[in-house]
């Protein structure tokens, strides 16, 4: 065992009694590179969080060289000699490139609580020589592009190497979703050269990358690690089937329940919308009860696409449409006007009022239904509020409960309750609406999605897995750079397999 | 992500909460306390006369601190409300020999925009509220020396507009100090029954889920600076009144105790906890510990202190960490 | 487009120019526009006798300036300069020979006078961080208490610094220049070195730049955020004592106007009050412009409080200006 650098061992951890890990165990070898795929959510990011330090475990344990040892802040598992290569990047841009290399843990760069700037920009050219990188030890992140801040980031994440006695483990989390051609093969050079002296943990969503440079991979889905794979053994494909496979697929997401949109009137038009660095040329129509699915990277364009279809950020060119009628969408405040709701990914900031009542955020949009002029019909807003408390099963002990004090799954109802008792709504835009829920209240909004159809309403659909975006939409557009790649058909019984969409993605 | 989930597990275990009633009625406890220490010590203390006389210092205190109410309720705060009830008191002075009782509702008026205008800053600008209120601070502090080269400006011409406000008594009691807490009782049943209501505290909690349900916040924002400006400018009337003159600096020392009076009341700082009547409770105490410092000996110089002991230490109190990300 | 648009997209190039012209270069060219301007306006601007007094004048709001630098870096405010400053004075002045009590410590008053506001620089730090009240409510609150006790101090007249050695601090020279602006010079020259070359210098940057990130890399930012406020505790301290010798007594009202100037220069020079840009180098700057306008427009005649207004404007304009950019359509600002 004396090979193995790092080993996790029935690693769990819970975020309000969601399981997030479940019985993961790990382990990575000396100068291995060890490949760690898995959807949104899978539990990728909390593994990497706990073992740099940012969470801690609620059952299991860490072992470096055979050793248990507990990361309680990041200056710890640095000094094990784990860097991490952040996926949003962790660099202070008002300061130097030599101070965000050593950023707590300057070392002999300062002495007595001063900074010896030679010493420092020394040290930080050796680190940067490691990557043979002509960045400039003095320059200011500031004034470097994306790429350049990734290299910073991975001349960060090799310091530890002198900090600590072991070889270093170096996590790269997404490290190439920045990076692009030249830019890509210098950080696989650079990997082949790091696992000369290192252990190398490689997180990234293209699989053609993970399988050309990792020796190993490990398959994580919904908290629990389903598979490992060498990489002799297996192909994308097999890959991608590990890490969304799901048994009875077609009644999980009550494809049953998906109507037939043919005929129907359309609800919004969009034509040649652009938005500046973010997406071209994008034109769809959605029709009354249909439910547009959207599928993308992150980068793909899809989330600015979908804030602008409600009026949260500006487009530079096109138009939107709703029966008929131009929209000029200026904020959100234009978009509720005229029927269209949004349900944010960002439940917790943007969906739910946190601090007021699930009443109160029930008749936060459109307090009509429950108002006698500007007054407030309080009878009438406990008699509604409860009926969609007991319509949507929220879990909550009563409708005056703060919100906050729900699980996840209740307050996505809570804010799927908002939009609901508007009678304006025409059209909703669900921007990963099932993050972070837990199975059984998945399957819930997956339920709400087809009732909302049968309602009429439009649906567009950002999903978290691409299994999800078959099986709700009709149609579904696949987004790459911004632009839109593919369009397929996915009405009941024409469904695309993922792998077709994944052509598209990256 | 982390920072949110741990205050919600004690809120899960509710152990917050018997701690969260006791300071949300610590208050109206001190306010009852006070009045009965003074009492003691002073058994004419709620005598009919010095009722009166504590009412009568009530008005201003009180208008400037529901006005600032409603900013602080949407979790802003404006600085400049004191200065800009002295640039009312000097507008008056000028203007009530020329235009007589015109000037009573012109002045409430403009200062309304003032308040407007500064939402509009905090609101389109998107800057923090106490930076461009501490230069609007400036600049109608700087307004209001310029226009009356830094002098007291009596008023003789046209007072009777204003000697009502403080001549008048209602049952005994002044007319000024009355309206000042009819309009709080006013606007609390307003936050209660609109329907709408509750929008100022949803924008101190969560003001981007209030606009991602389609509430205009710009607008919001700016119309409660707007109503800050308003009570400024009536609260200028009551100083003008009872001072028979305008000073570029006559409400400036307002402004403490008047802060005060808000968190002292239980309006957290933090934005969307809070009301009109938790404001006129906060009012009430400042108004009666200053009477009753004086009452247990202690001299007035020390009343700096206590106004700033008091803000920081009812804001500590008051202030939802939980919300709290990164503090500046 | 292809990825490498949304990869270069780095936001604001040309901005950053911008910004560095500004923040650096046009500070400068204003200084010196303003100087030339004046030289014509006035016969009396550019002389020995009006260049000794634009260096007392400058020496104190220099001082306060540079301490409050150091905390608006971090992106945070302190209010309660004028406070600090007036108990400073009032505890220098009673403690040096004085026309009040017998107390007679000499440069001892001195320190006194300067770790008073070091106290109070303490006090503020430590209730903002530990007790994540915003800094600038804090400051507004000990800024009251810093008039309070200096109210107190002062019992309702002036004592007057009777020390002839610590007087003549205030009113001499040194070869024509005056003894107060040679302690500003050695202020800003330690102010530089601090923020160039001490954890608490750099780390400020990293804190105002970017806290999460720094909260992340492990830095305890709590003691440097705290050491800031000490720092600009300390420089209202020193200002407290330094306007002190100046007029020859200890007021409560010493600090007067100094928290608005000292704001004004600050962000003229080019400190951002978001934090994490600017600099002590930049503040002597913005504090000459303020000074060398408030002399020059006094010399030719203009209603000292029309300044005043247009400093609040400056305030506004300047923080308006520097976020112009950051806007967004959905963005809580408070």
């Amino acid at each position: 065992m004396n090979d193995v650098v790092l080993e996790v061992r029935n690693l769990r951890k819970e975020f309000r009694g969601v399981v997030a890990l479940d019985d993961i165990s790990f382990e990575v070898r000396r100068h291995e590179v060890v490949g760690l795929i898995g959807e949104n959510g899978a539990g990728k990011s909390t593994l990497l969080k706990i073992l740099s330090g940012v969470y801690q475990p609620d059952g299991g344990e860490i072992l470096r060289m055979g050793q248990t040892v507990s990361f309680k802040t990041a200056g710890d598992s640095a000094a094990a000699g784990i860097g991490m290569v952040h996926q949003e990047q962790s660099l202070v841009t008002s300061v130097s490139v030599a101070e965000n290399i050593f950023l707590g843990e300057e070392g002999r760069g300062v002495r007595g609580g001063v900074f010896r700037w030679g010493e420092l920009r020394r040290m930080a050219q050796a680190q940067l020589d490691k990557i043979k990188s002509p960045i400039l030890p003095k320059a200011k992140v500031e004034s470097l592009t994306f790429a350049e801040r990734q290299m910073v980031e991975l001349a960060k994440a090799l310091s530890v190497e002198e900090r600590a006695e072991n070889e270093p483990v170096i996590v790269l989390d997404e490290p190439t979703s920045v990076l692009e051609g030249d830019e890509l093969e210098v950080l696989f050079e650079q990997i082949e050269r790091l696992r000369k002296f290192a252990s190398i943990i490689f997180v990234s969503h293209r699989l053609d990358e993970v399988l050309r440079i990792s020796d190993r991979v490990y398959v994580f889905k919904d908290g629990q690690q389903v598979a490992v794979r060498n990489r002799n053994e297996v192909d994308t494909d097999e890959l991608h089937r590990l890490m969304v496979g799901r048994e009875s697929t077609s009644e999980f997401y009550h494809e049953g329940a998906q109507l037939s949109v043919e005929g129907n009137p359309v609800l919004l038009e969009v034509s040649g919308l652009s938005k500046h660095k973010a997406f071209e040329d994008v034109s769809f129509a959605l029709r009354a009860g249909e439910v547009v699915g959207i599928a993308g990277v992150l980068g793909s364009g899809r989330e600015e696409l979908s804030r602008v279809l409600f009026g949260a950020e500006p487009f530079s060119s096109g138009t939107i449409e709703l029966d008929g009628r131009g929209l000029p969408l200026r904020s959100p405040v234009e978009a509720v006007k005229v029927g269209i709701g949004y349900i944010p990914a960002e439940r917790r900031i943007e969906g739910v009022a946190q601090g007021m009542s699930v009443q109160e955020n029930i008749f936060l949009a459109d307090p009509s239904t429950v108002s006698r002029g500007p007054f407030l019909d309080a009878r009438k807003a406990a008699a509604e509020a409860d009926r969609w408390v007991k319509g949507l099963k929220i879990k909550t002990p009563n409708r005056q409960t703060d919100v906050a004090n729900l699980s996840g799954g209740n307050q996505q109802k809570v804010v799927l309750a908002k939009w609901l008792s508007s009678p304006r709504l025409r059209v909703l835009i669900l921007d990963h609406p099932t993050r972070g829920l837990d199975v059984g209240a998945k399957e819930d909004v997956y339920r709400f999605i087809r009732e909302l159809c049968a309602r009429g309403i439009g649906v567009v659909l950002l999903a978290d897995t691409l299994e999800e975006t078959i099986a709700l939409s009709h149609t579904i557009l696949v987004m790459r750079d911004g632009v839109v790649q593919n369009r397929f058909d996915a009405h009941p019984g024409n469904k695309p397999k993922p792998v077709d969409l994944v052509e598209g993605m990256v | 992500m982390t920072a949110q989930t741990e205050p919600m597990a004690t809120r899960w275990l509710g152990d917050s909460s018997l701690k969260d009633r006791l300071i949300a009625a610590l208050p109206l406890i001190v306010l009852i306390a006070l009045v009965a220490v003074v009492s003691a010590q002073q058994p004419n203390f709620l005598g009919m006369s010095n009722v009166r006389g504590l009412l009568e210092g009530l008005a201003p205190i009180l208008l400037l601190a529901i006005g600032q109410t409603f900013v602080i309720l949407t979790g802003g705060i404006d600085l400049s409300f004191a200065v800009v009830s002295s640039l009312s008191t000097v507008l008056l002075a000028l203007w009530l020999p020329e235009i007589g009782p015109v000037a009573v509702v012109l002045v409430p008026l403009i200062t309304l925009g003032t308040g407007l205008l500064t939402g509009i800053v905090v609101a389109v600008a998107q800057v923090p509220s106490f930076i461009v209120t501490l230069g609007a601070m400036g600049l109608w502090s700087g307004v209001a020396l310029t226009l009356s080269s830094a002098s007291t400006i009596r008023i003789s011409e046209g007072y009777q507009a204003i000697g009502w406000i403080t001549d008048m008594r209602i049952a005994g009691l002044p007319v000024s100090a009355l309206i000042a807490i009819a309009l709080a009782v006013i606007a609390a049943v307003a936050f209660k029954t609109l329907s709408r209501g509750r929008t100022l505290h949803a924008m101190g909690l969560a003001e981007k889920a209030l606009l991602m349900s389609g509430n205009s916040t710009r607008m919001i924002r700016i119309a409660a600076f707007g109503m800050c400006g308003l009570f400024s400018g009536l609260a200028g009337l009551v100083l003008a009144s009872s001072q028979y003159s305008g000073g570029p600096t006559l409400g400036d020392t307002l402004m403490l105790p008047a802060i005060a009076a808000v968190v002292i009341g239980g309006n957290a700082i933090t934005g969307g906890v809070g009301g009109p009547m938790k404001t006129l409770v906060g009012a009430l105490i400042i108004i009666v510990l200053r009477v009753g410092l004086s009452a247990i000996g202690v001299p007035a110089a020390y009343e700096q202190i206590v106004y700033g002991a008091i803000i920081v230490g009812a804001v500590v109190l008051t202030i939802d960490r939980s919300r709290l990300g990164i503090v500046k | 487009m292809s990825r490498s648009d949304l990869v270069s997209s780095a936001p604001g190039v040309d901005l950053r120019k911008i910004q560095r012209l500004f923040g650096t270069g046009g500070p400068l060219v204003a200084l010196v526009v303003l100087v030339a301007f004046f030289s014509l306006a006035s016969s009396t601007f550019f002389t020995l006798g009006n260049g000794s007094s634009l260096l007392t004048q400058l020496s104190i709001l220099l001082v306060v300036a540079i301490g409050l630098t150091f905390v608006i870096i971090l992106g945070s405010l302190d209010l309660s300069i004028e406070g600090v400053m007036a108990s400073s004075s009032l505890v220098f002045v009673l403690l040096a020979a004085n026309d009040r009590n017998d107390s007679d410590l000499g440069f001892l008053a001195v320190i006194a006078g300067v770790l008073t506001g070091s106290l109070f620089g303490l006090l503020n730090g430590v209730l903002h961080v530990h007790l994540k009240i915003p800094s600038f409510m804090v400051t507004l609150g000990t800024g009251a208490i810093g008039i309070g006790i200096a109210t107190v101090l002062f019992g309702g007249r002036a004592p007057r610094l009777m020390d002839d050695s610590l007087r003549d601090l205030g009113f001499g020279s040194l070869g024509g220049i005056p003894k107060l602006a040679i302690i500003a010079v050695i202020v800003l020259t330690i102010a530089l070195l601090v923020q160039r070359f001490t954890r608490v210098g750099r780390y400020g940057y990293a804190i105002g730049g970017d806290e999460q990130v720094m909260k992340l890399s492990g830095v305890n930012i709590n003691r440097y955020k705290v050491l800031s406020f000490v720092l600009t505790g300390t420089a209202s301290g020193i200002a407290g004592v330094m306007a002190a010798l100046q007029l020859g007594v200890g007021d409560v009202t010493i600090g007067g106007g100094y928290l608005f100037t000292a704001i004004t220069a600050v962000v003229l020079g080019g400190t951002a009050l978001v934090g994490g840009i600017g600099g002590v180098g930049r503040t002597l700057v913005g504090a000459a412009i303020i000074t060398v306008l408030a002399n020059g427009l006094i010399l030719i005649g203009v209603n000292p409080y029309v300044q005043v207004a247009v400093q609040g404007l400056v305030i506004v304009l300047a923080v308006a200006v520097t976020g112009w950019s950051l806007r967004k359509r959905v963005r809580a600002i408070k």
